[in-house]
């Protein structure tokens, strides 16, 4: 028999109960605050519980965890890349030490820039798409685990997930999307939204039947635009690292926020390095090939975006194959 | 009356007939479930993916098409999430090529250039081939599991068996199989449910193992990645060094071909944007200056103004033009020489002002018009016979301030023709036109010019190849080449510089120590020789010295393969600009009469020979000093002159000449050297004393008072005897005879002895110990070369932050390999159930 999860309580007492934000799988806004705040989340629980939970070997262990935990040698490789340059720059003669710690840095500046560009740009393509089909390919929700107790005194045993409701194409979240009607929420607000923007129309019957194929087909070109684009616009952070303007600020660079006047210029000098060093990348440097790879990187990284961004919205308003939409007035299996 | 409901059915009795139908061919039970009302999931068709922990060629081009196939679904918008997991890792190589593809063109050097390709490559080789070494081999090896296991689903996709420990298939473990492992993990035989127990122990050890691999996969590839380009590029800069070599060699021997990539014509097409806006129109001094920038660009600053004059010259059709210009110019300067001596009156009312000359111009119908610098008295005639006229109506007018006539007409006609107030003014209006004859004469030199600066390129580009001052140039390989082997036959080690390396004084007594250690053993002394001797002499196989040497080493002049080509391309192009009128521009780049110096044919050849020189010195100057090292510990009292002087002096010359050979610069040997001894040395003169290659001074260092004594010249002199004056050691000989170097290494020291001993303040005024230097200070300073106790500290620090690179980054891959393995034995750890009794 399945239980119902919500009644279920494993606490001893309501002072064990872990008071959690969500008490069932709830979907969240897609807004910068939120999308910071599962950053730090899955950040955090990378570095602390999940390894906790792996190494010890737990039957909870999942392959959410497995993945969160990709940020990990993420951060470490960038940490280890930029000691591989700086770590034994402190033995070598003062010439040799800067010339060794500008490229650290730079290397560090390349890695930063990696994550952040890679990060970013998938905005470049769920944003667009999202205005010209409304439909929301990043947006998030908190799911609800209940774990097995560890031993006979482990009661806590829920805890939170952040996933995307269109991180399995095949199995979507599409139950997250339907409205609450105990809130006055029409039941199928969400994809009568996007129906209309998709050009079918309103007041449909089953807007949700007609619109759900054609999201399935949009998540899925767009999450190629985004697999293929956002490396390549991780290269042009790395690009953009790599310049030389950044070598001005390297020579002001403190992170000792405590002291604000020299805090203070390095910004300044970061804000200028930026700018000096993005227009460093377009123009180049030499003749020929090296004079123009800049733009050829940047250009190959935003022809990719711009040509997912077209594949993810062409086709959208042809009628969906008979074969696609469910025929309520049949059965599901063949008797 | 109630209805007896079982009546009816008695009086009702079934009639109803079933039919037997045939069973279905082949029926399978399993479908025809599933075909009921239930849903259920569909039979596991999958299958357990067997394999050596390498991924065989055919997965990985299996592997590729099926990404490829993802890519093609995608676009589709029907791909699943394993496709769109796979065109991920295919982004994540785009990537990682956009990125290597990018700073490749921001490298400036071959091998920095392909160690980019090199890193990437094995940072994503790291990445598959570390959790399979470090983490996969281990626990299979320890627990008998493999961690990284992967099977084939119903959909024929590959996937990790342990990926989700949620979601594992166990069913695809047979029961055997199960059992097997089992027993590997010495799980007890007669425990209940003793599957699912090797299956939990199972998953707990892979569950363990991928988060080993995560924390440890941060570090892995990123060390793997800088130790494998560390040990890569040796090989990769040998071989990149031997395509250049080869690609210069090509050069060589065919100019014309490797100077098609320079004809871009950048002259010729800049004169004729310039002659398209400015054809048929006046050649101003504006036009020549530009027609000129277009040219001089391309040439060295000294060839460039000589071509400045001829251009001049070139233009000019002989004839001055008279302009509204001409006319003010003139008006100006007649109003200039009349400055002085001339009252303000007389200035005003007798010369004509600049308005005043253009009408008088004008009305002789003489603007416009051009005349040969012979006829320039006609205007000279019409500008005199006007002031003439004015001045006379003002000497009627002022009696009492009348001018000489006469004088007037010196005042302006006795100047020189530099000076002359007409032709200063006629001579800034050189009459020339753009038109099609003097085009065609301009395009034709532009092609004269573009097709050799095209050949000079190509004479530079094998010149910088071989012998450029910039990485991994061919001399600059060998010289990295030679300075490690040198540090490595020395027995210099990284303990040894470990904490004297900042310090060039303690690194020279390092060097000095282990000279005279290897000096004091006939073995040992021999096997370095000839080991540094091979080593050395492989210049000569890089670059050959019938290409390009320095002659003053080969004791040879003729032309090498290089001088040859330079001659060839520089005469032709000389004696073709000569044609065409450019005579100062041709003895700029060949010289006058055939005398070179100061030309740009000397300056083409003297880099690359100059270069010869540096570095071949260098090198020769450490082997002379280990040879002298050999002599002295060999037996310093057969070194000459040496029973007349006394054993205080001889200490002080053997020490002065050690530390000149080991440290002494180019300007050490010109005045600046300074030796510090007694000036009242103890009579003895009893024979030295030598034990492991050092003097034993019985009196050096010991005398208070010390100071240098400029007056014996006899004392510098002998040291260069001794350095390079005398033959050297017989070991030595021997070596060098049969190597490629013999004649080289015998001009050297003959040159140093003559060249550098022979000038005038060769370390004091009037101790020359040879007739006559006829060098400059920049052969001097070649052949002196770097100072071996540089090289070692330059070299040393090097090799030092290598080797410290190396085992820093070594230790911290071998500590986490060896962490990463020993935490085998604490995973998979599980109570065991009870046994039953």
């Amino acid at each position: 028999m399945i239980l119902p999860v919500n009644s279920i309580t494993f606490s001893a007492n309501d002072k064990d109960k872990k008071s959690l934000e969500y008490t069932h799988d709830t979907l969240l806004k897609n807004n910068i605050a939120t999308r910071m705040r599962i950053g730090v989340d899955k950040v955090t629980n990378a570095f602390t519980v999940y390894p906790a939970k792996g190494m010890k070997g737990s039957k909870n262990a999942n392959f959410y965890e497995f993945l969160t935990m990709g940020t990990v040698p993420y951060l470490l490789g960038s940490g280890t890349l930029m000691m591989m340059f700086n770590g034994t720059s402190k033995h070598y003669a003062p010439f040799q030490r800067v010339m060794s710690r500008e490229t650290g840095n730079k290397l560090a500046m390349g890695v930063l820039f990696y994550g952040i560009m890679k990060s970013v740009s998938k905005s470049f393509v769920s944003e667009p798409v999202k205005m010209l089909t409304g439909v929301d390919t990043e947006r998030p929700y908190a799911k609800v685990i209940y774990e097995l107790p560890e031993d006979i005194n482990d009661t806590d045993i829920m805890s939170i997930e952040h996933h995307k409701v269109f991180e399995s194409v095949e199995f979507p979240r599409w139950d997250l999307l339907y409205g609450d009607e105990v809130k006055g929420e029409k039941r199928n607000y969400r994809y009568d939204k996007i129906a209309k923007k998709l050009g079918l129309g309103s007041n449909l019957n089953d807007s949700d039947q007609e619109v759900k194929p054609k999201i399935k087909n949009i998540v899925v070109k767009s999450n190629l635009a985004k697999n293929i684009s956002s490396y390549l616009w991780a290269a042009v952070g790395v690009g953009l690292a790599f310049q030389e303007p950044w070598e001005k600020y390297f020579q002001v660079m403190t992170f000792k926020f405590w002291k604000g006047k020299q805090f203070g210029k390095s910004l300044k000098s970061f804000g200028k390095s930026f700018v000096e060093s993005a227009k460093s990348l377009w123009t180049g440097k030499g003749k020929g090939v090296e004079k123009h790879a800049g733009k050829m990187l940047v250009g190959i990284a935003a022809l990719s975006t711009i040509l997912g961004v077209i594949n993810s919205v062409t086709g959208i308003k042809k009628p969906a194959k008979a074969s696609e939409i469910v025929k309520k007035n049949e059965g599901y299996v063949k008797a | 009356m109630s209805t007896n409901l079982i009546q009816n059915y008695i009086s009702k009795p079934v009639t109803s007939t079933q039919t037997q139908t045939k069973p279905k061919p082949q029926f399978d039970i399993q479908q025809e479930l599933n075909n009921r009302t239930f849903i259920k999931p569909l039979r596991a068709k999958g299958t357990l993916l067997n394999g050596n922990i390498f991924a065989s060629p055919k997965y990985a081009f299996d592997n590729t098409i099926y990404s490829i196939k993802a890519i093609k679904h995608a676009a589709a918008g029907n791909a699943n999430d394993h496709e769109l997991g796979k065109i991920n890792d295919v982004g994540l190589v785009g990537g990682g090529l956009a990125i290597a593809g990018y700073l490749f063109t921001r490298r400036t050097t071959p091998l920095t250039k392909g160690l980019e390709f090199v890193g990437l490559g094995t940072f994503l080789a790291s990445m598959t081939i570390w959790p399979k070494v470090a983490i996969q081999l281990p626990a299979y090896l320890i627990h008998g599991v493999n961690v990284q296991k992967k099977y084939q689903d119903s959909f024929g996709r590959v996937k990790p068996f342990y990926q989700d420990p949620q979601f594992i298939p166990w069913d695809l473990y047979s029961d055997e199989e199960i059992q097997k492992i089992g027993n590997r993990l010495r799980v007890p035989k007669d425990i209940p449910n003793r599957r699912d127990f090797i299956q939990e122990k199972m998953k707990k050890i892979a569950v363990q193992n991928n988060t080993l691999w995560m924390l440890t996969a941060g570090f892995a590839p990123a060390i793997m990645t800088g130790l494998v380009c560390n040990g890569v590029t040796p090989y990769l800069n040998r071989y990149l060094d031997e395509i250049k070599n080869k690609k210069a060699d090509n050069i060589l021997a065919n100019v014309e071909k490797a100077s098609k990539k320079y004809q871009t014509h950048p002259i010729e097409n800049a004169i004729k944007e310039i002659t398209k806006t400015n054809g048929n129109k006046p050649i101003t001094r504006e036009l020549t200056e530009q027609i000129a920038d277009v040219f001089a660009i391309h040439l060295d600053p000294v060839t460039s103004e000589s071509f400045r004059k001829d251009l001049s010259t070139f233009l000019w059709d002989g004839k001055y033009s008279i302009t509204e210009q001409t006319a003010k110019d003139t008006a100006k300067n007649i109003t200039e020489v009349f400055s002085k001596g001339f009252s303000e009156n007389f200035l005003k009312e007798v010369l004509p002002n600049e308005e005043q000359m253009l009408q008088l111009f004008r009305d002789n119908n003489i603007v416009g018009t051009s005349l040969k610098p012979v006829e320039f008295k006609k205007v000279q005639d019409i500008v005199v016979n006007e002031i003439i006229k004015r001045a006379e109506t003002f000497n009627q007018a002022n009696p009492d301030n009348a001018e000489d006539i006469k004088y007037i007409k010196k005042v302006i006609n006795s100047h020189t023709t530099n000076e002359h107030p007409i032709i200063k003014a006629l001579s800034t209006t050189r009459s020339a036109i753009l038109d099609s004859a003097v085009q065609t004469k301009l395009n034709n030199t532009a092609k004269i010019f573009d097709d050799f600066k095209a050949k000079n390129l190509a004479l530079d580009e094998y010149a910088l190849i071989k012998t450029g001052s910039a990485p991994e140039t061919v001399i600059a390989n060998y010289w990295n080449d030679v300075s490690g082997e040198i540090l490595k036959t020395l027995g210099i080690q990284y303990k040894d510089i470990e904490k004297i390396r900042f310090d060039r004084k303690l690194m020279g007594n390092l060097l000095r120590e282990r000279l005279e250690t290897i000096a004091s053993d006939k073995a040992a002394y021999e096997k370095v020789m000839k080991n540094l001797v091979e080593k050395i002499s492989t210049i000569n196989t890089k670059i050959k010295s019938g290409d390009i040497n320095s002659h003053m080493l080969k004791g040879d002049y003729t032309p090498t393969a290089y001088e040859e080509k330079v001659n060839t391309i520089f005469t032709e192009y000389a004696s073709e600009i000569r044609k065409a009128g450019f005579n100062r521009t041709a003895d700029a780049i060949v010289g006058k009469n055939g005398n070179e110096a100061g030309s740009y044919i000397a300056v083409q050849k003297a880099f690359a020979e100059e270069r010869m020189l540096g570095v071949k010195s260098s090198f020769f100057r450490l082997l002379n000093t280990l040879d002298f090292f050999r002599k002295v510990a060999d037996d310093p009292n057969a070194l000459r002159t040496f029973n007349k002087v006394p054993r205080e002096v001889k200490e002080e010359l053997i020490e002065m000449c050690k530390i000149i050979s080991l440290e002494g610069h180019s300007s050490d040997h010109a005045t600046k050297f300074y030796m510090m001894r007694n000036p009242s040395p103890n009579a003895d003169t009893s024979p030295l004393e030598v034990k492991n290659g050092k003097i034993v001074n019985k009196y050096f260092g010991k005398a208070n008072g010390t100071t240098d004594i400029p007056g014996d010249k006899f004392f510098y002199q002998n040291g260069m005897n001794f350095m390079f004056g005398d033959g050297i050691h017989k070991d030595t000989q021997t070596i060098i005879d049969n190597s490629s170097i013999n004649e080289e290494f015998a001009n050297y020291r003959r040159l140093v002895f003559e060249k550098v001993g022979g000038e005038e303040y060769f370390w004091k005024k009037r101790h020359k110990v040879f007739g006559y230097s006829d060098v400059g200070s920049d052969i001097k300073f070649l052949l002196t070369g770097i100072a071996p106790d540089e090289l070692i500290f330059k070299t040393g620090q090097q090799h030092f932050n290598t080797t410290k690179w190396l085992k820093t980054f070594g230790y911290f891959g071998a500590g986490l390999l060896g962490v990463t393995v020993l935490a085998q034995f604490f995973f998979g750890r599980m109570k065991n159930p009870e046994v039953k009794k």
